[in-house]
């Protein structure tokens, strides 16, 4: 009786979650933790029960969960395996479940066997018991929004908790990270690790100021022979000797890069492979490893790898960059909260000094409704300010851009409002040193705008495109 | 030391169009005059004890959000939320808290929805959304006339009534406000004070944000003699410049 009665509700919760689905898709919204709550609320072991169901991959850490997901689609593409996978901004319990439902048949049988979930930290702890994933990959450990979980140690608690609940699950994990490697210390997990290699992340960055610079095991501070940025490189504790595990997947060489790709060696076990990402950003190679990882556990070869690695592009669309008096000014589109998110946590990985100029406008391809800029964490910019010579704001609705950054935490006398735009790319030259970045981060018309501007004043031909 | 406990009612299911500007801006300006503020979320199944709180925010949600928070609070929050507006509690209602604050909502296909009823007013369902930018002026601001304009942007299509007792928020100068018809715009009962307005109301609008925090400090420690002044000339910029946009 308690069997049958346990099943109705299985069903039940499946049937109305579906509905629920469905039925946000007919008013246009795509259904992404609501349909599950709804089951976990009618049936609230439902993870456990959809997990024998699937082959699952998890994907946690603070840093470049969504690339490293992306990556990771692109792998399993190659591989020719159907699967299922979460928006980035699902990554909660009920965001999972929903994405798992919405990939079985109302009588419960699963439409696809595998499934890719991007998971947030302090979800995984609850959700990987209950999955028990085939594969965990552990992107990092920074420093996020400081209000959302308090001390990076919980955020890192959090995920070994969620790993003590599943000791057959593969783990891909930063070697490079001291307390993301430490959750594959003393584990009966079987373990693969990626990194780069000793000195092979060209730019010196062992001044960097770090996250983690103490032990985790015993507080001796941690000796590097090589660091990449933040607190990621070769470490190695003087007190009680835990050091940077073995790389199996390892970037050994850096060929070339620029600011929106870079060339890179690595290497994998029993083979070498070199590929060109499409991807800005030195950090983005750990992603990249991270998915290689991934496709090397599902068995492609090395021309695969390859394929997956060359053909991923920028989440966030393209960013154009060009260089003047030598500085550079990288202009990146934002136009929603989510887009927007995405940019400034890219920010929040740069190492250099910069200028932010935001240019806001509220015609109608920007979109006339403004208030979406309160949705996004500019809070961001407050956290990294130490880092930013100057705030600059532009646009139509500059007003409305500089009182949200002030609202953001951001001095009101650190922030300057120019609705000239040929002054705007003035004031953000002058602004910073030679080598150092402007990132301009206009709304739609607003990039029109500038880029026209550009291409006057420094006879751009081609370059923005 | 003054103390605020901000409440946010269903941040994640009634979270539209930059609502949590409002928790930020009522936070902030507490926070720069070193008044202590603690934001506590409260949704589906949490315990909502309204005594615990000094401002209570409600946002809006889409329609179908609005009807899965309804079981919620059938289960003892509506009746709590009556008695905090009953009682006198600071209440910010907007959009689709606004609506649900009311009696009921009337879809424009004629099903009546039953809602909270803590306000005498009631919505019905327009076939066309009320959209754009918004100013409307309130008597009750302290200042210039200027400083009585309050603006925002509204993005509805229900057209909502005022009842009996329960006074607009304000006079339409620019926009459709509560209904398009009768030139008003929000509600305001007791202490509980409704806009239609979103686009993140309070942060453009710091004559209306420190009204709610003053309300809020007097309820709670009646020897309260006012706020201390701030440098608003941001929020001034903001403010004026949208004014100046739609009324010239
Ligand atoms: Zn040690």
């Amino acid at each position: 009786m308690e069997n049958f009665i346990r099943k109705i509700r299985f069903s039940t919760a499946i049937i109305l979650s579906k509905l629920a689905l469905y039925g946000l898709r007919l008013i246009g919204r795509g259904g992404t933790s609501l349909p599950g709550k709804i089951a976990l609320k009618i049936y609230p072991e439902m993870l456990s029960a959809l997990s024998g169901k699937f082959r699952i991959i998890m994907i946690t850490g603070t840093n470049g969960k969504t690339t490293t997901s992306r990556i990771a689609a692109g792998m399993l593409d190659r591989t020719g395996m159907k699967y299922i996978s979460n928006k980035s901004g699902a990554n909660l319990a009920s965001g999972l479940t929903t994405t798992l439902i919405s990939a079985i048949s109302l009588t419960g049988k699963p439409m696809v066997r595998t499934a890719l979930l991007e998971t947030d930290e302090a979800a995984f702890a609850r959700t990987a018991p209950k999955l028990k994933p085939e594969i965990v990959i552990v992107t990092n450990f920074f420093r996020d929004q400081l209000d959302r979980y308090g001390e990076l140690y919980t955020t890192l608690d959090k995920v070994r908790e969620g790993i003590q609940g599943t000791p057959e699950s593969t783990l891909i994990l930063n070697a490079d990270d001291s307390l993301c490697a430490s959750l594959g210390q003393n584990v009966p997990n079987p373990v693969v690790y990626f990194g780069f290699a000793q000195n092979a992340y060209p730019e010196d960055n062992t001044e960097i100021s770090s996250d983690a610079p103490f032990c985790i095991y015993c507080s001796a501070r941690y000796d590097y022979s090589d660091k990449t940025f933040g607190h990621l490189g070769h470490f190695s504790c003087p007190s009680c000797g835990y050091k940077r595990p073995e790389a199996q997947i390892e970037c050994t060489e850096v060929l070339g890069y620029d600011s929106l790709t870079s060339t890179i060696e690595i290497k994998i076990p029993n083979g070498k492979l070199s590929a060109k990402l499409a991807l800005p950003g030195l950090y983005n190679i750990y992603n990249a490893l991270a998915g290689t990882a991934l496709g090397h556990q599902f068995g492609l070869s090395e021309e695969d790898l390859v394929y997956v690695l060359e053909g991923f592009e920028c989440g966030f669309g393209r960013m154009e960059s060009v260089k003047v008096m030598n500085r550079e000014i990288k202009m990146i589109l934002v136009k929603n909260p989510t887009g927007f998110n995405q940019v400034l946590r890219y920010l929040l990985t740069q190492t250099n000094h910069c200028c932010v100029a935001l240019a806001l406008n509220d015609k109608l391809a920007d979109g006339t409704d403004i208030s979406w800029i309160w949705d996004a964490d500019l809070e961001i910019l407050a956290f990294m300010q130490e880092k930013i010579r100057s705030f600059l704001v532009s646009g139509i609705r500059a007003e409305d851009m500089a009182l949200r950054l002030k609202y953001a935490g951001i001095p009101e006398k650190r922030i300057k409002i120019e609705h000239d735009e040929n002054k705007l790319i003035d004031e953000a030259i002058q602004s910073v040193k030679e080598n150092e970045t402007i990132y301009l981060l206009p709304t739609y018309t607003a990039m029109l705008d500038i880029r026209k501007i550009m291409k006057e004043r420094y006879r751009l031909k081609d370059f923005w495109k | 030391m003054y103390e605020l406990t901000i409440c946010h009612l269903y941040p994640d299911l009634m979270n539209l169009y930059g609502d949590r500007g409002n928790i930020i801006a009522l936070s902030r300006r507490c926070h720069w005059r070193d008044i202590d503020v603690k934001v506590v979320k409260v949704s589906i199944n949490d315990e909502f004890q309204y005594e615990d709180y000094d401002i209570i925010f409600l946002g809006g949600g889409q329609d179908y959000e609005q009807s899965i928070i309804k079981d919620d609070l059938a289960k003892g929050k509506a009746q709590r939320i009556i008695e905090a507006v009953e009682a006198g509690k600071v209440f910010l209602g907007i959009c689709g808290g606004f609506q649900l604050l009311g009696k009921y909502y009337k879809t424009h296909t004629g099903s009546e929805i039953e809602c909270i009823g803590a306000l005498d007013i009631w919505t019905h369902g327009g076939e066309t959304r009320l959209i754009g930018n918004l100013v409307f002026s309130c008597d009750f601001l302290k200042g210039d006339e200027n400083q009585k304009l309050v603006v925002g942007f509204e993005n509805h299509s229900g057209k909502t009534y005022l009842g009996e007792g329960v006074k607009p928020l304000g006079k339409v100068v620019k926009g459709f406000g509560n209904n398009g018809e009768d030139g008003f715009e929000g509600a305001i009962y007791k202490n509980t004070y409704c806009s239609y307005s979103h686009g993140s109301l309070l942060p453009k609008n710091p004559a209306l944000t420190d009204h709610l925090i003053t309300l809020a400090l007097l309820n709670k420690y009646p020897d309260f003699t006012g706020l201390s002044p701030l440098d608003d000339n941001f929020e001034k910029l903001a403010h004026d410049s949208m004014v100046k946009k739609l009324l010239s």
